[in-house]
């Protein structure tokens, strides 16, 4: 992590205002890089949980099954996989432990609100796409998922809102983020420097979130059909 | 000569863990620009067997033949593209304009894009809606009845010599449903569809259908035939039922006036002076005591008798009493027995197309001729049924 380019004898007297106003470029690159974890990871589980969502709504069972299996990643405590995670051989320490464990965190949400989106859609418009010659991609692609994605893009929602906390956590492993301020933090936490650093992280990860959660305000206006609004 | 366009062949349809199949062993030709009505109580296999033909369900024995063709193991995806499909709830695309909903199944056939816009502005006009006004309107923006016909716009879009229609009517309110129907069955006559229609409701598939397949359970044919012949000849007790109370009442509106032996009365001219008037009473081969005043272009005026002539006071205009009860010959008995309650007569006057006199019919005409009004009013229907032809012989009827 960058130092703080401050003294020893400077840190101890430092107020939250003063330490983000000298360092304001490292907070603003340490968000950035929060931000991108968080996006990546995002990506990667909304790829895999709305193609999962999609194998198996149809099917109890395997809906039943990776509901299952996702829902146990949530209760797996965020340390306790950040540890797991890094101590498998070719991941190590730094950001893909920490995206493999946000991806893991965020897949529940969204398959839940996949197959929920995909079983929410009127069942007579599904047969009447089929009856007039829509095969099952052309009829999943062009109707069902349009439909459902009102649906989808809120489990995407609650998934980013749900990770951008956990992701702070994955400096413990080195990961990159504002987990690193709040660590340090952690670390000086007997003196006022300790405070701001993690008030900064705390501030940095919380005005994140608003960020994310804005941007979700703007994007599904846009990316919902207009005749569904 | 009509073709057959769509035949069953032993169609039998059982569902995983039901003992009985929901349709067995059924046979059935549909001839070709006819609207063939599927009709039976709730659970007799009418849908499932409609379904059977675009192959949403796939049978588990049997044949389906499309213009010849056995469609049985074709692709179905192609196959429905060729068929038209309308259901109950419409399934109208939410999240797409008139225009895409309509355009669907012409894009999947990769038609040029002009030509799909001439096609659904051509359907839209035909279904009586304005293309520059509805075009780019989502389904949400439309009124029920709208909706139902944008569904037969975008069933219709790709041409198909084949329409399925399961309950197309049955979710809305009734007026709109009567005008619904009405319009369909003039868009009908021009485009001269195959169409397979599905109802549970009798009097919809007596308006509806050309040809009436009545089913009883597993989708087995209680009786197939056009619906005059049902009407006044139920195969068992089974269509009798179905058919329920109103069928003599629901037979007068397959029988015509015209096709009846009108009754005769004197008439002379409006204009025609009273002594004119009296000689064509006492004339008349039967004195029936009244004379039927008829304009310069013989449309009836008024009904006057020997006594109102002889009251000099009143002018011929004005005398005895207007004539109330008019049908033209081409209605149907159910016409003419409904303008005889609405006026309160106990006949009414038949007219031709220009509203000129051709004679009248009587209320105990209409009520004895209701008997066998279906086997003889309709000498096509004859043929079609030997036992009832037999009984044509007509006393009120012709020959």
């Amino acid at each position: 992590m960058p130092n703080p380019p401050l003294t020893s004898h400077e840190r101890n007297g430092v107020s939250f205002w003063e330490y983000l106003s000298r360092n304001w470029d490292d907070v603003l690159l340490l968000t950035r890089d929060h931000a991108t974890i968080v996006a990546v990871a995002i990506a990667i589980s909304t790829a895999i949980g709305v193609g999962l969502g999609i194998l198996t709504y149809r099917n109890q069972t395997a809906r039943t099954v990776v509901l299952q299996i996702t829902g146990v990643f949530l209760t797996i405590p965020s340390f306790a996989l950040y540890a797991l995670l890094a101590s498998v051989p070719f991941l190590g320490i730094g950001g893909k432990p920490v995206v493999i464990a946000l991806t893991m965190y965020a897949l529940l949400p969204i398959i839940r609100n996949t197959v929920a989106g995909l079983l929410g859609v009127d069942s007579a418009i599904v047969e009447s796409a089929q009856g007039m010659g829509m095969g099952r991609w052309r009829r999943l692609f062009r109707i069902e998922l349009p439909l459902a994605w009102p649906v989808v893009i809120t489990g995407i929602r609650v998934s980013t809102l749900l990770i951008i906390g956990i992701a702070a956590l994955g400096a413990v492993v080195n990961g990159p983020g504002l987990g690193e301020l709040i660590l340090e933090g952690l670390n000086n936490a007997t003196s006022p420097f300790g405070l701001a650093l993690a008030l900064a992280g705390f501030v940095g990860v919380v005005a994140l979130g608003i960020l994310f959660d804005a941007l979700f305000f703007l994007l599904t206006p846009l990316t919902v059909p207009r005749g569904i609004k | 000569m009509t073709e057959t366009m769509i035949r069953l062949e032993g169609l039998t349809k059982r569902f995983p863990g039901q003992t009985e199949p929901a349709v067995e062993g059924l046979t059935m030709d549909i001839l070709e620009g006819e609207i063939v009505v599927l009709v039976g109580p709730s659970g007799c296999g009418k849908t499932t067997t409609m379904k059977l033909i675009n192959r949403l369900i796939e049978p588990t024995s049997g044949r389906i033949f499309l213009e010849g063709v056995d469609i049985t193991r074709s692709n179905p995806d192609q196959l429905r593209r060729r068929i038209g499909y309308v259901i109950q709830q419409i399934g109208l695309f939410p999240h797409m304009t008139i225009f895409e909903n309509i355009a669907t199944v012409p894009r999947m056939l990769r038609w040029e894009e002009d030509r799909i816009r001439r096609r659904v502005d051509e359907l839209l006009d035909m279904v009586g809606m304005d293309p520059p006004r509805y075009r780019d309107r989502y389904p949400k923006e439309l009124s029920g009845g709208q909706r139902q016909r944008v569904g037969v716009a975008r069933a219709l879009s790709a041409d198909p010599p084949v329409m399925l229609m399961d309950e197309p009517f049955g979710a809305i309110d009734p007026i709109t449903r009567e005008r619904l129907q009405d319009e369909f069955l003039r868009i009908q006559s021009e485009i001269r569809k195959t169409i397979v229609f599905v109802t549970h409701d009798i009097d919809e598939a007596i308006k509806m259908g050309d040809r009436i397949a009545i089913l009883r359970e597993r989708s087995q044919i209680a009786q197939y035939d056009v619906p005059e012949v049902i009407l006044a000849n139920p195969a068992d007790e089974f269509v009798k039922d179905f058919i329920g109370s109103g069928a003599a009442l629901k037979r007068l509106g397959f029988s015509f006036v015209q096709d009846l032996e009108l009754a005769q009365w004197p008439t002379a001219r409006i204009d025609d002076d009273r002594d004119t008037m009296l000689r064509a009473i006492r004339r008349a081969l039967a004195n029936r005591g009244w004379l039927l005043l008829l304009d310069d272009q013989r449309r009836p005026r008024r009904w006057v008798t020997a006594r109102d002539l002889q009251r000099a006071d009143t002018p011929t205009g004005a005398m005895g009493q207007e004539v109330k009860a008019v049908v033209p010959s081409e209605a149907t008995l159910a016409d003419a027995l409904n303008e005889m309650i609405r006026t309160q007569s106990s006949f009414a006057v038949v007219v031709d197309a220009s509203g000129a006199y051709r004679g009248t019919i009587d209320f105990t005409v209409v009520t004895t001729t209701g008997d066998d009004a279906a086997a003889g009013g309709l000498p096509g229907q004859a043929q079609a049924n030997d036992e009832q032809a037999g009984e044509v012989g007509g006393r009120s009827l012709r020959p």
